[in-house]
Formats: C-alpha cells, sequence, structure tokens
C-alpha cells in the first residue's frame, strides 16, 4: 500500500502533464466543436446546437480530404512497411561497414520533415528540378511533378517512404535480432533455401514488429501535415490536402475555431475507427498466437 | 512468555499473500544467537519469501518477526541491519569492489576515516586485498560470492541471510567453501538464515534444518532428526539419496524403507529380481523388481548376488505413512 | 545492393548540397561560362536578417531544455511505472502507447489557446512545455524497459544498506541506466529539434524561430520563387548538427529504439 502511494506520486508530475496536453484538447475541442467560434462571433464561443457537426457531414471537401488522407496513409504504411522489410533484412546481414551504413540510412528520419519536404520541392521541380532534367536528357519532356492533381498525391507519397521507411526498418531490425540464429540454422539443415526460410520463419515470427510498426506508422500518416503543408500545400486543386491540414486551414486562416475542433475531433475518431480496425484484422490473423510464440 | 524475551531471531505465525495467493503460511521459527538454520524444499515453497519479509524487502501480510524479544515489523530494509548474501550475489557493477563495500557505509554518515579501516579489515579477513580496484565483471564467481560475503559482514549485521548463495558456483567449489562460510559466518552472536534447495549443503551447513513446501513447514530440527524421523512422507522422500522405497503392502497404511536399510538375505520377506546396478564406488545401487514394485538397494560395493534374491530389513528402521495425507502413522 | 541503399538515402541530402553550392544561373540553365560553384549562397543565409545560425540556437536551447525536463520527469514515472503492480500499471502503459502514436499536430489548436491565454506564445523556452509533454510517452517506455532490465536484487541490495530512494537513484540505478538515459536523450532531442506544428503556430517573432520554421519559410512563398540555392545552403547547414549527432550516437540511437520496440 504505501509502496504504491510513493509509486503514484513519482508518477503523478508526468501524468498531469500528459494530462494536459494529450487529455484536455480532446475535451476542449468536444466543447468548441458544439459552439460557434470565428471572426463572425469575434472568437467568442457561442453556443450553436451541433450546427458544426451538421455542417461537417454536409462537407464535400471534409470527406474528400478524408479519402486522400486514407489513400495516403495506406499506400505509405503499405510501401514502408515493404521497404523497411526489406532495408532491415539487409541492414541485419553480416556486411563490412554496417554501422555507419545503419547511421546514413537513418539520417532521412533523422532530419525535419520540413528541410526535406523543401528538398523534395526542389527535386521534383518543373522544369529545373534534377528529376526533369534527367527525363529532358532521356528525351521525355518535363513533368509537372507537383502541379498534375491526378499523380502529385503519389510523389507526396514517395517523400513521406523515403523519410519514415528507416524508422519502420530499425524496428523490424530491432525484431530480426530477437529471432535465436539456431532456429534459422535449423531450418536450413532441413535443406530449406533462404526464401522458404524467410517465410516459414522469419516473416512470422516478426508478425508482432510488422504490427507495431504497421498500427504507429498508421496514426502518424493519418495526421500527416508537415509533409503536405510544405511540400505542396495541399494542392494542386486540393488533390493532396489532407485532414490534419484541413483542420489548419480551417484554425489559422479561417479563424473558425469552433469548426476546426470539429474537423480535428472528426480527424481523431477516424483515425480510432482505422486503427481499431486494423488491430481487430491483425487479431483475426492470429497476432496474439505469434506473439507469444515469439515471447 | 519464554519465547519473546529469548535471545536471537523469532518469526511468529508469519504470512504472506500475493494475489488471493499464499505464498507462507503462519511460519512460526526460532534462530538462536549463532545458530544456523537451513531453509530447506523445493523452488516456490516459500524459502526467499520467508528470507525477503525477514530482511523487510517485502511486507508480511500476518503475523510478526522478533529480534531479541523486539518486533521488527515496520522497520525499513535499512533499519534492521540486516545483512543480505543474494544468488546473484547483487554486487554493484558499476562500483569497484572497494566501492561496493564503501556504498552502505558513506549513505550512512560514516567518517571516511572509520569507512577504510572496516573496508581494509573485511578485505583482509575474506582475503580480497589484491582485488580492491576490481569491477565485479572482472571477478571469478568465486571471488564475486566472497565480495558478497565481505559487504554483508562489513555492516556488523543483528542477522545474516543468505539465499542460495553458492548455487552459481560449481560443484567442487561448493564442497571447498562450506567450512570457510561456517568460519565466517556460523558461530558468532548473529542468527543466520541460510537458504538453499541442496539437502548436501543444508546438511553440511546448518544446525538445523527447517523443511518447507508449498509454503507450509513441515519439519524443523536437526539433519539427523529429519532423516531418521521424519514428520511426514514429504520430509521422508525430500531427504536422503537414492530417495525412500515407499510401499503400498497393506491396505490404510504405506511403508516407508530407505535404501540402505534394505538388504540382501535368504529369509528376507520378499523375494525380488534385479532389474540393474549401478557402482558407486565403495557402494553400489541395485534395483529390484518385486511384487511391491520397484525397489532401490544399497549395499556395499563387494556384497555378492545370490541366484534368487530375496530382501529384508529390521522393523525399526520402517517409517510408517497414511497412504492419503502423508502423515506418519505410528509403527 | 548497399550502394542502392545509399544512393537512396543519401541522394536526396548530396543533391542538397551540391544545389547549395552553385550559382542561382547554374540550377536554371548549364552555364556557357566561369565557374558555377560558389559559396555565395552560404554567405547569403549567414547575414540574414536575423543570422542563419540565430535560429540554429533557438533550436539548440529548445532541444536541451526538453530533453532535461523530459529526462527529469520520465525518470521517477518510469520507476514508478516499473514499481506498480495490478490493473493501474497495465492501463498507464496502454495510455502511454497510445499517447506515443497520437499524432501531435491534431493538439495545436487547444494548445495555442492555452499559450495564448498564459502568456507563452512567442516564448522560446515554453515551448519545451508541450515539447516535453510529446516525448514523454516514449521516454517513459524507453525508460521503464531500461528499469526492467536491472535485476531486482541490486536495488533490494541498496534497500538493506539503508539507500533511501533518492540515494538508490543516485547511486545505484542511475549509474547503471546511463545507456538508456543517452538513447532516451537523443530521440527527445530529436523530436524537439524536428517539431513543427506547435512551433509554426506559438512563435510568430522571427528572431524566436526554430529551425524547421525558419527553413519553411525561406522557402514559402510561391513555388517559383523560392530561392533554391539559399535554401539549399541552409538545408545543409541546419542538418549538418544532426549529421554530427547521428553518426556519433548511431549505436545509441539504435539500442534505444530497439529496446523500446522490443518491450514496447
Amino acid at each position: 500500500m504505501k509502496s504504491r502511494t510513493v509509486s503514484l506520486l513519482l508518477m503523478l508530475p508526468a501524468l498531469l502533464l500528459l494530462a494536459a496536453v494529450f487529455l484536455y484538447p480532446l475535451l476542449r475541442y468536444g466543447w468548441l466543436s458544439l459552439q460557434a467560434s470565428s471572426v463572425l462571433t469575434g472568437l467568442v464561443p457561442v453556443p450553436n446546437g451541433g450546427a458544426n457537426w451538421g455542417r461537417l457531414l454536409d462537407d464535400a471537401r471534409f470527406w474528400t480530404d478524408a479519402a486522400q488522407t486514407l489513400r495516403f496513409a495506406l499506400c505509405s504504411v503499405a510501401l514502408e512497411l515493404l521497404g523497411g522489410l526489406a532495408l532491415a533484412l539487409l541492414l541485419h546481414r553480416p556486411l563490412r561497414g554496417r554501422g555507419p551504413l545503419r547511421a546514413l540510412t537513418l539520417l532521412p528520419w533523422a532530419l525535419p520533415t520540413t528541410v526535406m519536404a523543401l528538398g523534395w520541392r526542389w527535386i521534383f521541380n518543373d522544369p529545373h528540378g534534377p528529376l526533369n532534367a534527367a527525363i529532358r536528357s532521356l528525351g521525355g519532356s518535363s513533368y509537372g511533378f507537383l502541379s498534375t492533381p491526378s499523380t502529385t498525391w503519389f510523389f507526396v507519397v514517395l517523400a513521406d517512404v523515403w523519410k519514415t521507411m528507416p524508422f519502420v526498418a530499425l524496428l523490424l531490425l530491432a525484431g530480426l535480432q530477437t529471432i535465436p540464429a539456431d532456429l534459422e540454422e535449423a531450418l536450413r539443415l532441413e535443406g530449406a533455401c533462404r526464401l522458404q526460410i524467410l517465410r516459414r520463419l522469419t516473416l512470422p515470427l516478426l508478425v508482432p514488429y510488422l504490427s507495431l510498426a504497421l498500427l504507429f506508422r498508421l496514426a502518424q500518416a493519418l495526421g500527416v501535415f508537415d509533409l503536405i503543408q510544405v511540400l505542396t500545400g495541399g494542392g494542386p486543386a486540393g488533390s493532396t490536402e489532407s485532414l490534419a491540414l484541413y483542420a489548419y486551414l480551417n484554425a489559422m486562416r479561417f479563424l473558425d475555431f469552433g469548426y476546426a475542433s470539429t474537423v480535428m475531433l472528426a480527424t481523431f475518431l477516424l483515425l480510432l475507427v482505422s486503427l481499431g480496425g486494423g488491430w481487430l484484422l491483425l487479431r483475426r490473423h492470429g497476432l496474439e498466437r505469434t506473439t507469444e510464440q515469439a515471447t | 512468555m519464554s519465547s519473546s524475551s529469548g535471545a536471537g531471531l523469532e518469526l511468529r505465525q508469519l504470512c504472506r499473500e500475493v494475489g488471493g495467493r499464499c505464498l507462507l503460511d503462519r511460519l512460526d521459527l526460532q534462530v538462536a544467537p549463532g545458530e544456523c538454520v537451513a531453509l530447506l524444499g523445493p523452488s516456490g515453497c516459500g524459502k526467499s519469501t520467508t528470507l525477503r519479509l525477514v530482511a523487510g524487502l517485502d511486507p508480511a501480510s500476518g503475523g510478526q518477526v522478533l529480534l531479541d524479544g523486539v518486533d521488527l515489523s515496520g522497520r525499513s530494509p535499512g533499519e534492521r541491519q540486516v545483512a543480505m548474501v543474494f544468488q546473484s550475489y547483487a554486487l554493484y557493477p558499476h562500483l569497484s569492489v572497494e566501492g561496493n563495500l564503501d556504498l552502505g557505509l558513506k549513505v550512512r554518515g560514516m567518517a571516511p576515516r572509520e569507512r577504510q579501516r572496516r573496508i581494509d579489515a573485511t578485505l583482509e579477513l575474506l582475503q580480497l586485498g589484491e582485488l580492491r580496484q576490481r569491477r565485479p565483471a572482472q571477478l571469478s564467481g568465486g571471488q564475486r560470492q566472497r565480495v558478497a560475503l565481505a559487504r554483508a559482514l562489513l555492516r556488523q549485521p543483528r542477522i545474516v541471510l543468505l539465499d542460495e548463495p553458492m548455487s552459481n558456483l560449481d560443484a567442487q567449489l561448493r564442497e571447498d567453501l562450506r567450512p570457510e562460510l561456517r568460519r565466517l559466518l556460523c558461530g558468532r552472536e548473529q542468527p543466520v538464515i541460510y537458504v538453499t534447495h541442496d539437502q548436501q549443503e543444508a546438511v553440511g551447513m546448518a544446525d538445523r534444518i527447517a523443511l518447507l513446501e508449498a509454503g507450509r513447514l513441515q519439519q524443523v530440527g536437526s539433519p539427523r532428526d529429519l532423516y531418521t524421523n521424519p514428520a511426514n512422507r514429504f520430509v521422508a522422500s525430500f531427504l536422503g539419496r537414492p530417495a525412500i522405497n515407499l510401499l503400498t503392502i497393506e491396505p490404510g497404511r504405506q511403508l516407508g524403507l530407505r535404501p540402505e536399510h534394505l538388504r540382501l538375505d535368504d529369509d528376507g520377506a520378499v523375494a525380488a529380481r534385479l532389474l540393474r546396478k549401478e557402482w558407486w564406488g565403495h557402494q553400489q545401487l541395485l534395483w529390484f523388481d518385486s511384487p511391491w514394485g520397484t525397489l532401490r538397494v544399497l549395499t556395499t560395493a563387494e556384497a555378492p548376488m545370490p541366484p534368487e534374491p530375496r530382501l529384508g530389513w529390521q522393523r525399526q528402521h520402517e517409517l510408517w505413512f497414511d497412504p492419503e495425507s502423508g502423515a506418519r502413522l505410528a509403527a | 545492393m548497399r550502394l542502392l541503399v545509399l544512393l537512396w538515402s543519401l541522394g536526396p541530402l548530396l543533391w542538397q548540397l551540391r544545389t547549395s553550392l552553385l550559382r542561382p544561373e547554374a540550377l536554371v540553365a548549364p552555364l556557357l561560362d566561369g565557374n558555377p560553384w560558389t559559396l555565395a549562397n552560404y554567405q547569403l543565409v549567414l547575414s540574414g536578417d536575423p543570422p542563419f545560425w540565430r535560429y540554429l540556437t533557438n533550436s539548440t536551447l529548445v532541444g536541451l531544455a526538453t530533453t532535461l525536463l523530459t529526462l527529469l520527469l520520465a525518470v521517477p514515472c518510469a520507476y514508478g511505472l516499473q514499481r506498480l503492480r495490478g490493473p493501474l500499471r497495465w492501463g498507464v502503459g496502454l495510455a502511454l502507447v497510445a499517447a506515443a502514436m497520437f499524432p501531435t499536430v491534431l493538439l495545436f489548436l487547444a494548445l495555442l489557446e492555452i499559450a495564448r491565454s498564459i502568456g507563452l506564445a512567442n516564448n522560446l523556452l515554453a515551448l519545451s512545455l508541450p515539447y516535453t509533454a510529446l516525448s514523454l510517452p516514449l521516454a517513459v517506455l524507453l525508460l521503464r524497459a531500461a528499469f526492467a532490465d536491472l535485476p531486482r536484487e541490486l536495488e533490494d541490495a541498496a534497500r538493506l544498506e539503508g539507500l533511501g530512494l533518492g540515494q538508490r537513484l543516485r547511486f545505484v540505478l542511475l549509474p547503471l541506466l546511463g545507456p538508456a538515459l543517452a538513447s532516451t536523450a537523443i530521440l527527445v532531442f530529436l523530436a524537439s529539434w524536428n517539431e513543427y506544428a506547435i512551433a509554426l503556430t506559438w512563435i510568430s517573432r522571427s528572431d524566436l524561430l526554430t529551425l524547421p520554421i525558419a527553413i519553411a519559410r525561406i522557402g514559402g512563398g510561391s513555388v517559383f520563387t523560392i530561392p533554391y540555392g539559399a535554401f539549399a545552403a541552409a538545408t545543409v547547414l541546419g542538418s549538418l548538427p544532426l549529421l554530427l549527432l547521428v553518426l556519433l550516437a548511431q549505436r545509441s540511437i539504435v539500442s534505444g529504439l530497439t529496446r523500446g520496440a522490443v518491450k514496447g
């Protein structure tokens, strides 16, 4: 009993700060989303009986953004997992200079998103960027990587994958290191080839780590903001706008705090639903069983 | 009451329960000053639990720990003046041998000169002087154990607790260290509790043995007591190698016969067929098939084997048990 | 294979380096005359108003304050959590994982409101408060795993010798936690260095900007007017400290994340 009190006291400062920064905003949004609070009301909250939520349901831009955010998140997480797995397998092998190699591949993850977002903007520049220069030198004509509404989103995905793949790789590398080497040796003695080992041994044992990476990255990708704000600003023609960016614009450009709160909360709810769905899906495919085996 | 005024350590109705599971059930035990009592039993029987309760590392769910008649409940581990040697030795890996000894003295605010004097004396006693600057990782298992002992003795404890202090050492070293450990620890004024799962070690170290199983005390007494006069079937079968033969030869009673008390005897009560022999040097262990089941018999190595062996024993060696409860029955 | 990986990871960075060293005209078309290489971009960035090193200092200050504050709060919290038993331990652990995954941009509006109401907007060091909160979940999870790795008997031995909680932490536990503290500190520093949404909304005075915001501002405006050369120079300057940090602390970062992943 006494020791329990001590534990709780030790945790209290951190938990209070966490509650203030994570819990309070959600409650505040819940309240604000039921208020009109914009330039029209002089930024003073006035209850408007759920009008914000009604507006949300009819807001085509919100739903378009939701679909675009989901598309972005699913594609980039899928590519990150694939690429991250390949990278992790490579880095796991006893190569010469593995330490520096790991550090250098980690670098994109360590740099500020905004910095590299602007870097990519230059690389994708039409017509002066290196990619277009390369295309032209091969005889093609310049391509508007960031100005073609139907394809720009994919290049945003590419930039995101470049930045976060090292993180996924590192996580999976941690998983690979927990697999005892003698398991692989045992399988090799039975004549399994490398592909079989990967499929029958490595991947099943990696499932908990893949799931962790998947859920973590999915949550982050669904809240994508800085990359898009700097790389495309949501354009061209709103084709890359994400929910978080829309919420930001509502608050900081349209100065409509009530509706911005509604969008944030709705984004959070969509996030919960997606993650919950992902979690259930993983469980149905025997995540827990493999987790137990791995630990 | 004689017990409350008695010197030494007394555990009275000591209990420990965690999450509805009873780890230790109303243990009563007394350890006189200078006496070494071994807590013996299979793993999970509550012996380490008892030690942690005496040290004050875990709170008791009931009962008392008395030292020289004074209740220690409510005192922190640091206030109890208890020394403990852990199975893992629990040496601070980032401190040198000297640093390991010094930390406890330092935080108690002892003057540097006095600290140095005590450390020097203890290192001397344990012949650790040359290792004083080494880190635990640079020591052998036996050396680490000695440092742990030094750390325990340095504080002039009023109780000494040893939690499987030798189980991380190899068998030869364990045997060599036993007299040394007795010389250092036992026969001084402190009561000593020695936890082990190894009966040989218990017999070798302790004045008395307390045998525990599933959180319950089974029997306390001298090693000879427990061996010749076990309180129940568990005690009889836990002590003694090779293990006692348990035979059901009549309804309602179970007969226990130690392998060394069975012998080849032409007039013996039971006919047996030799299954195999284990050669043990000066002795041999014989395995017999009999109408009562398999029997283990320990004989001298030279004993010749008759063509149709029969086995017998003396009445005084019979140990009778209740087949259900395992309780000892009168002969 | 290795070469391909390096090209993928470093290519864009090296291109920035090249860009930063070219004269602006050379970016648009191959120069017919003269040397295309120049350091002018760096001069431009470093002599700007406020000069570029100002942002570096700002980010470093916030990063250090955040790291310090995070460790100060996370160490006791992790220790308490590790000692706690029962459903509360499970619940707090789950809440921490959830908070670690939370996309932090969704918090900025309410945090901005708080900052404005208690006068913390445009206060550089005040940024470390939300940053600390954002870093705490991961830091606590990492440190709790590190505490769990220490043998319980070590602390028991210290208790028997009469060391109080503070003494145990100071003399026994924290010295053994050195590597874990280092890797946690580095991860916290990185997160603080790179944070965008909160800094963007809290800080408007140009001399108080942190690096990511300052760089984004250089690149602000329309796609066609970005001074890419100067911007690339800023990127390179802003990346150098991180490059050094990652190279020096590679082992520490990897082991920290690894441990977090294994235990989390």
